[in-house]
């Protein structure tokens, strides 16, 4: 909060107004890169359409691998968005004001990139719609005792709502922008700030109206990740098959997308200088928060293997065992070190509040989490009822490699027009933080 | 059009702006404020009814949990047919589509009475704003005839208004 002291309401309009202006050669170099892969990973999409599944590395039992590793990603990636704008707003976190947008923002990119993977992984994308419930000539509905419709209306529903959160939340902001822009920009501006002027009729509205998005969002974000786990839990597979799954998924999205976060938040920060608005305390809260959810995410890892072991099931036996020390036990390995390992230097304020090692570290925790979704899914599957089928040779392709780029850079994309063209942070409510702009104060006006 | 006229008032200080807004009620006048941030001080003094787009929300909430099951239950019931041995009006599966209803539907409705009872979008210029209202000053609009208006005016001056002027006339 110290760091915030020199700020006036102006300097905060002049700064966050301006990082579209400021951005400079580098983010059109950056972008122009981030193009080139999306343009890559659309070209392997294009031939798996023309080719079929057939060229991805799927081998039974192995039917879900790097598509839907992907689609619980980034659906993970996209929770701490909301936990941060929607949570901590009702439990009035102080620190939440100078990320939330950015987080937002990650949140309804990651969901838009989410919603692509389950698509993918039809092969025949042409069918999505039979997923709808519409009413068609074959007289028949979607079946809603499954998980995987389920999953529509609840990733549907938190791309919706997200959405509307977010842009909503931009109104005023868009409005100060618009105030201070000319020509094109400012036509712009003013269309997307639907003639916001901050009256008293605005703001009564508004402020009510926040507080239900954030009311709907949050149990929202509980929901939908635990949906998500459900697609595995509902079914009996070893590995699987686990009333754990739905606190277990919530925590780890929270882990994953808040260490995204702060991936994002650090080059921002010093792009553009705001070490005023983003200072070591944020840092420090966010940290604690990966740690917190980390460890929960560990005591789950540890769980699962003791109630594999206390069930005396065989199966479940068998598939714990072949998790850490079967053919792709690597992987195992690699998710275990990021997330249960590598966090713990949070323990150590200064690890927390040195910026390099806490970059390096939420690094760690994104790759971490990644390789969690992928050892749950091809490694339980690899591990099913049936031992003839037991072949673990799954390996996943350039297709599938391809199109997982592609996914970041489709992500990047939106978020780089996004810090272009959009207030990266919230212009009224930092402004919410600064002391109010009393002429007498307490005791003068009790005198 | 023809333009509306009034008196104007900036302020530097909330609490300025607050004691302008007593005074200028006790003479009667209706008061709008333009802010750059919510502040709650402020807008309690000029209106401190609550917004009832809570009973919009509510309504929409509802009507969303009650189509998301009777969706499920509809559709299953016009093709009946037993999945995974469960029954063909199955509750507990169904909750969570009422539930994802009603976060969906209530949502919708919620900004749909944010934009209605707001008066938003309105792309015709609101008198009296001032670009200096999104930045770091209070706006005070007192919508009356113009003899009226400079008695406004006087009255937001007294206050502390470091400008205070007749507007639209």
């Amino acid at each position: 909060m110290e760091a915030m002291k020199g700020l006036t309401y102006r300097k905060i309009n002049e700064d966050i107004a301006s990082i579209g202006h400021r951005v400079g050669k580098a983010w059109l170099v950056v972008f122009g890169l981030d193009l080139l892969v999306l343009t890559f990973g659309i070209c392997c999409w294009f031939y798996q359409l023309f080719k079929g599944l057939g060229v991805t590395g799927y081998t039974r039992p192995a039917m879900w691998a790097v598509y839907i590793t992907n689609f619980v990603f980034w659906v993970g990636i996209a929770h701490s968005g909301t936990l941060i704008s929607a949570i901590l707003f009702l439990f009035r976190a102080g620190w939440r004001q100078a990320i939330y947008r950015v987080s937002e923002a990650m949140t309804v990119f990651a969901v838009m990139t989410a919603g692509l993977f389950p698509l993918i992984h039809l092969g025949r994308i042409w069918f999505f719609y039979w997923l709808i419930p519409y009413p068609n000539q074959r007289q028949i509905w979607v079946n809603f005792r499954s998980p995987l419709v389920w999953d529509v209306f609840a990733v549907s529903t938190y791309f919706t709502v997200s959405a509307i959160f977010f842009v909503v939340g931009m109104i005023p902001d868009i409005a100060a922008m618009r105030d201070r822009e000319t020509g094109l920009r400012k036509k712009l501006y003013s269309l997307l700030a639907l003639g916001w002027r901050g009256t008293s009729r605005n703001w009564k509205h508004y402020a009510q109206t926040y507080i239900y998005f954030a009311a709907f969002a949050t149990p929202l974000v509980l929901s939908v990740h635990s949906v998500v786990s459900w697609d595995f839990a509902m079914a009996q597979n070893p590995g699987w098959h686990s009333t754990i799954f739905a606190p277990y998924f919530v925590a780890g999205a929270i882990f994953s997308g808040m260490a995204l976060v702060v991936t994002l938040i650090v080059p921002i920060r010093k792009a553009f200088k705001l070490e005023q608005y983003i200072t070591d305390w944020h840092f420090d809260a966010m940290a604690k928060l990966i740690l917190f959810t980390g460890n929960i995410v560990t005591y789950s890892y540890l769980v699962e293997f003791f109630m594999a072991w206390y069930s005396g099931n065989p199966y479940e036996r068998q598939a714990f065992w072949d998790r850490a020390f079967g053919p792709m036990g690597w992987a195992f390995w690699v998710m275990a070190a990021c997330n249960c390992i590598i966090p713990q230097l949070l323990w150590k304020r200064r690890n927390r509040t040195h910026i390099p090692t806490l970059f390096v570290i939420t690094l760690f925790v994104n790759v971490g989490m990644w390789y969690e979704r992928f050892v749950i899914i091809v490694q339980s599957l690899n591990a099913n009822f049936s031992p003839w089928i037991w072949r673990g040779g799954y390996k996943p392709t350039f297709v599938e490699w391809g199109i997982t780029a592609g996914s970041f850079a489709w992500f990047f994309m939106y978020f780089l027009l996004f810090v272009r063209f959009l207030p990266t942070f919230s212009i009224t409510e930092l402004k919410e933080i600064l002391p109010r702009p009393f002429r007498r104060s307490r005791k003068e006006k009790a005198a | 059009m023809k333009r509306e006229t009034g008196a104007l008032g900036v302020f530097e200080y909330l609490d300025d702006a607050i004691d302008a807004v007593r005074n200028l009620k006790k003479q009667g006048f209706s008061v709008q404020a333009m802010t750059p941030t919510y502040f709650h001080e402020l807008e309690h003094e000029v209106d401190h009814t609550r917004s009832s787009t809570r009973w919009v929300t509510l309504f929409g909430a509802l009507l969303g949990c009650a189509s998301g099951f009777a969706l499920c239950v509809w559709t299953s019931l016009d093709w009946p047919i037993i999945t995974g041995g469960k029954e063909i009006v199955s509750w507990p599966p169904f909750v969570v589509i009422g539930f994802e209803c009603t976060i969906l539907i209530g949502s919708i409705f919620n900004l749909t009475a944010l934009l209605l009872w707001s008066g938003l979008p309105k792309f015709v210029e609101q008198e009296g704003y001032d670009r200096r209202f999104s930045e770091d000053r209070i706006g005070l609009w007192v919508a009356t005839a113009p003899d009226r208006a400079r008695q406004a005016a006087d009255l937001m001056r007294a206050a502390g208004a470091e400008e205070a002027r007749v507007a639209g006339a």
